[in-house]
């Protein structure tokens, strides 16, 4: 279980994210949802660390995580796609998988991972030798994503997967990614500013807003809106 | 080919490959912390006063050369900690480390003064002396330069295949790509910048040693053009490409060495930052800099 206690993050005097507490099991999906500047990605990024944490506490099945340095996270089986697609761009293809493998838990073998990459996105093995670069937005995704995946994580975490992308190829992500939560009955967590997207697919939702949690509750709920608090007003 | 050219090539490119590997140096921290550490020529300059202390001391030279690397790596540990990490992580300028290592390099060439004295040392001969030589295409050829030719180039070499063929290798690329990227990729990013700066620190000691073999002395102000020279070397071919600093070390030993054979002595040193200003004139990414892969 990943679960966040009171969490702020502070650059300088900005308040990123104030006293945020959520927890979230294996084998569901939470969607952290808001506005553009809500601190999600803060929230993310506090997770695998990489932003400074000023108050509260995160912890992996119970241990406490909050001063460890990032690679000891990454070790633990956080993973964490960033935001503006994030990759090794000048490096090939398969060598952004191979580092990524390499420094993962490494289930499997290199070959066999690389296989089961290559057979759910086909077009990765064509590009196989390509900068990663030079690929397509979607192309760019799915090796983010595979990235994240070939590590055989234990806590997944994306932010804003669908940004900048065509509808069809969201949809074909968010398929994977459903698919892979299903499989792998690990926590992922998703980052989105499209609600609805996120939504249908989540188990849990939470809604920032200038840092703190606005709502929250089940996936469905949220898309129907309760008690009068649509989720449209939480983004105004 | 006449003798004098032939000799002056070949000088050129023993003093160019020990170039290349001052610039491999530079570039192994430009990689993973996007600096450079200046007080590369004074641990150069370390090195060789230390191995010829140490050998005055009866130690074998293989001994005193590896206890002297080892000195040095440890310092280049030092050198990260506390000159290049401070000014990377204080807020405001961060330039900071140009000073920093400087001022590290020039402290450690002031000890060396004090304790050793600022007399010029003579170096011991660790494997040929000056006199011996083989006959090569009916020239005479310095034995002593065709070591350091094979200690750089096979040490560059070895770096190469470190780099390209394995996943440290891989890592070290990554770290200078996206160091954020790297970190949550669990690659152990403080480690590697702190190994970047031995192994730097242990190429600027070999470095050091080799030139102090072929010049025969050395004195505490020995190293500080040397590192330039690197610069100028790893600029020219480009800042972070190996094979631009094995290219650019070796253009900058032979076009020196023949200008100060032809030309003037005088100029021997001067023509190196005539190239530079060149080269950053007509190519300022170097020979084999590369440009950014990217697409929007
Ligand atoms: N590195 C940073 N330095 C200063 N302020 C930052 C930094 N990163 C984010 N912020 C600020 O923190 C707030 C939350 O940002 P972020 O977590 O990126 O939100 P989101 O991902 O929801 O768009 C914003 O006001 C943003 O300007
Ligand atoms: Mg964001």
């Amino acid at each position: 279980m990943l679960e966040l206690r009171n969490l702020s993050v502070r650059y300088g005097a900005v308040r990123a994210l104030e006293g945020v507490s959520l927890q979230a099991v294996p084998g569901g999906i939470t969607a952290i949802l808001g506005a553009n500047g809500a601190g999600k990605s803060s929230l993310m990024r506090a997770i695998s660390g990489i932003a400074p944490v000023a108050a509260g506490q995160v912890l992996l099945d119970g241990q406490d995580i909050t001063t460890l340095p990032p690679p000891v996270r990454a070790r633990l089986g956080v993973a964490h796609a960033m935001e503006g697609r994030r990759l090794f761009r000048q490096l090939t293809v398969e060598d952004n998988l191979k580092l990524a493998w390499s420094f993962g838990a490494r289930r499997e073998k290199l070959a066999a991972s690389l296989a089961e990459v290559y057979a759910r996105f086909p077009i990765l093995e064509t590009k196989a030798r390509t900068a990663a670069g030079l690929l397509s937005g979607g192309q760019q995704q799915m090796l983010i994503l595979s990235c994240t995946t070939i590590r055989s994580p234990r806590f997944l975490l994306l932010d804003e997967p669908s940004l900048g992308l065509a509808p069809i190829i969201v949809q074909q992500i968010y398929g994977f990614i459903t698919n892979y939560a299903a499989q792998s009955g690990i926590v992922v967590m998703i980052a989105e500013q499209m609600a609805t997207l996120a939504l249908r697919v989540s188990h849990q939702g939470l809604v920032l807003r200038r840092g703190r949690v606005v709502l929250a509750g089940a996936g469905e709920e949220l898309l129907r809106g309760n008690d009068g608090k649509t989720l449209a007003a939480s983004y105004l | 080919m006449d003798d004098f050219f032939f000799s002056l090539l070949l000088a050129g490119i023993s003093v160019g490959a020990v170039y290349a590997l001052i610039a491999l140096g530079l570039n192994l921290t430009f990689w993973t912390t996007k600096t450079l550490n200046f007080g590369q020529g004074s641990l150069m300059m370390l090195c060789a006063m230390l191995t010829v202390f140490l050998s005055s001391q009866g130690l074998a030279a293989a001994l005193a050369v590896l206890g002297s690397l080892v000195l040095v790596a440890a310092l280049g540990m030092f050198i990260e900690r506390w000159t290049v990490r401070p000014a990377l992580t204080s807020s405001g300028g961060s330039m900071g480390w140009v000073v920093s290592t400087l001022g590290f390099g020039i402290f450690l060439q002031g000890m060396a003064a004090k304790y050793f004295g600022s007399q010029a040392m003579a170096f011991p001969d660790l494997v040929f002396t000056a006199q011996d030589f083989v006959t090569l295409f009916g020239q005479y050829v310095s034995l002593q330069y065709l070591v350091v030719l094979a200690v750089a180039v096979a040490l560059i070499l070895t770096f190469e295949i470190f780099v390209r063929c394995t996943v440290w290798g891989h890592a070290v690329h990554a770290v200078s790509l996206d160091p954020e990227l790297a970190l949550v990729q669990g690659i152990p990013v403080r480690r590697l910048i702190l190994g970047s700066f031995m192994l730097s620190s242990i190429l600027a000691g070999v470095a050091g040693v080799l030139i102090a073999q072929i010049g025969g002395t050395v004195d505490p102000a020995f190293g500080f053009d040397l590192v330039l020279l690197g610069f100028v070397a790893a600029v020219l071919g480009g800042m972070g490409s190996s094979l631009g600093a094995l290219v650019g070390g070796l253009l900058v030993g032979v076009i020196s060495k023949l200008v100060g054979g032809y030309v003037s002595t005088a100029a021997e040193h001067g023509i190196a930052f005539a190239l530079l200003m060149l080269a950053l004139a007509v190519r300022p990414q170097g020979l084999f800099g590369r440009p950014e892969v990217s697409k929007a």
